[in-house]
């Protein structure tokens, strides 16, 4: 391990902004959705928008709803690829730290936001109801 | 075993144990806390899939409502709710705040984060009931 | 009133002739309340086994030779009270996460040459005259890295992170908090000449906060709280671009 080697790492520093953003957005937001959305909901305890297929089709189609799911989803699946890889790492396998354990995991993070997007863009048309 | 001696001394190399995790309490809830991605990520996964369903017209949209699914969130709810804690608790760490020259303890910092949360909580969890009506 | 006694289970390895370590059981005296394992292990040395070898100087918790795992955790064994243990054995260790050089002594070298990779020395750019005296510092500016520089090089929190365990390349906690302390030090200006090391792939990034390196120092010097600040610090440091750059 010799100094010339040592240099600051940027691909280090933006998997681990985007991991502790998503960390800070998942931890404040997913909680409510999945009791409201997963629990409440299904149990018919509260009306919930996705009940209903106009309801729904309602609320997504708002540009607003699509940008804060878009965001949410891009920014947890980097926090979850992070934190997955890592523990993976802690299991003992090494092979999670190279680089191509590195393209598969952000680049599914990549792959799932892509998802998102064209499924936000097709489903329920953009309208301001 | 061989009887002869080695050559020179030598040090006996670290190995991590295979199972170091569980073998503190403190060890095991960290790698509690690390797993909850995956249940977080099946959930997120599953919203995805409703939000597609939309786009299957009225008669092909249906919202699940089996036994299943609710339990399924009831496991994730408990992730969830570990990670929300555990990583709005060390965000209060992490931050350095200095308001008028003086450091801000992190007690407030955690409870400012904390805060946020039952306020976006309120925000969201108001979005997904008033327009269900 | 028959002496109170009690069990001391301590690593052996002798390089010479042992191809792996293992424990040796030793029965002593416990006749004072205040004993500690170092005092255990130095009955051990001077009244029924001479051959046991470990480190130790100070024996008040302040030079950190002491360090061993006492039942799994690692401690300072001048501070690990047989009180707390008695009447249950207690299992002596060399530290975790180092190689064994002989019994209860560790090989330290990594842990030293970390500690010097990150320059731990007031760097200037521009060294003050003579003529302009000392430099000036307020206990405000102390105060900013005072925990930081409590360390005193026990290697207790190396010992207690998995991924130093995992990964012997990985910078670590001490070495971070240190280079934290000198970066955060307002006669300090040498944060560039340290960020190749701290913020090269195996130092901060590598950390996933476990916090078990805070939990077990002596000293309270927050290690995983240096790490964690660290990463924050260099991340602003790239993404604003008035951050703080020197």
């Amino acid at each position: 391990m010799s100094e010339a080697r040592r240099r600051p790492a940027l691909s280090h520093l933006v998997f681990w902004f985007l991991f502790s953003q998503g960390g800070v957005i998942t931890a404040l937001l997913l909680p409510v959705h999945v009791l409201i959305q997963g629990i409440l909901g299904p149990l018919g305890i509260v009306p919930v928008v996705d009940r209903h297929y106009d309801t729904w089709v309602n609320v997504i189609g708002n540009p607003l709803v699509k940008l804060y799911l878009l965001v949410l989803i891009m920014f947890a699946f980097f926090h979850f690829a992070h934190r997955l890889r890592y523990f993976l790492m802690d299991l003992g396998v090494h092979a999670a730290k190279t680089l191509p354990a590195q393209a598969i995991f952000y680049g599914g993070a990549v792959a799932v936001t892509l998802v998102a997007v064209w499924i936000l863009l097709t489903t329920a048309p953009l309208s301001f109801g | 075993m061989t009887t002869e001696a080695p050559a020179a001394p030598r040090e006996f190399a670290w190995r991590m144990p295979g199972n170091w995790w569980t073998r503190t309490r403190h060890y095991f809830l960290y790698m509690l806390r690390e797993f909850t991605a995956v249940p977080m990520a099946l959930w997120l996964i599953w919203l995805l899939y409703e939000i597609k369903r939309a786009g299957s017209g009225p008669h092909g949209y249906y919202p699940r409502s089996s036994t299943a699914f609710v339990v399924f969130s009831v496991i994730v709810l408990g992730f969830v709710l570990y990670h929300s804690y555990t990583f709005l608790k060390l965000a209060g760490v992490i931050i350095r705040v200095k308001l008028f020259d003086r450091p801000v303890p992190s007690q407030v910092i955690v409870v400012t984060m904390f805060g946020s949360w039952a306020l976006a909580s309120a925000v969201v969890g108001f979005v997904l009931i008033w327009f269900a009506r | 009133m028959p002496d109170k006694r009690i069990e001391i289970k301590a690593t052996r390895y002798d390089p010479a002739t042992d191809e792996k370590p293992h424990l040796q059981s030793y029965d002593i005296p416990f006749y004072d309340e205040s004993m500690v394992v170092l005092d255990a292990l130095n009955h051990i040395k001077s009244h029924v086994d001479g051959s046991l070898s470990y480190r130790w100087s100070c024996r008040m918790g302040i030079c950190g030779s002491c360090g061993m795992m006492v039942n799994g955790t690692p401690k300072l064994t001048c501070n690990a009270f047989l009180r707390d243990y008695w009447p249950r054995a207690i299992i002596v260790e060399p530290l975790n996460n180092f190689p064994i050089i002989r019994d209860l002594v560790i090989d330290m070298e990594d842990f030293m040459r970390k500690l010097k990779s990150i320059k731990p020395w007031i760097i200037r750019k521009q060294e003050l005259p003579l003529g302009a005296g000392e430099h000036y510092q307020t206990n405000e500016q102390i105060d900013d890295f005072r925990q930081f520089s409590e360390c005193i090089n026990c290697m207790l929190c190396y010992a207690a992170c998995p991924v130093y365990g995992l990964n012997n390349e990985f910078l670590g906690p001490a070495a971070t908090a240190l280079a934290r302390r000198y970066n955060l030090d307002s006669r300090d200006q040498g944060l560039k000449e340290r960020l190749p090391v701290i913020a090269d792939p195996e130092g901060v990034w590598e950390c996933s906060f476990v916090g078990e390196c805070s939990v077990v120092c002596p000293k309270g010097v927050d290690p995983a709280k240096a790490i964690q600040q660290t990463k924050l610090d260099t991340t602003m440091r790239f993404v604003l671009p008035y951050g703080n750059r020197d």
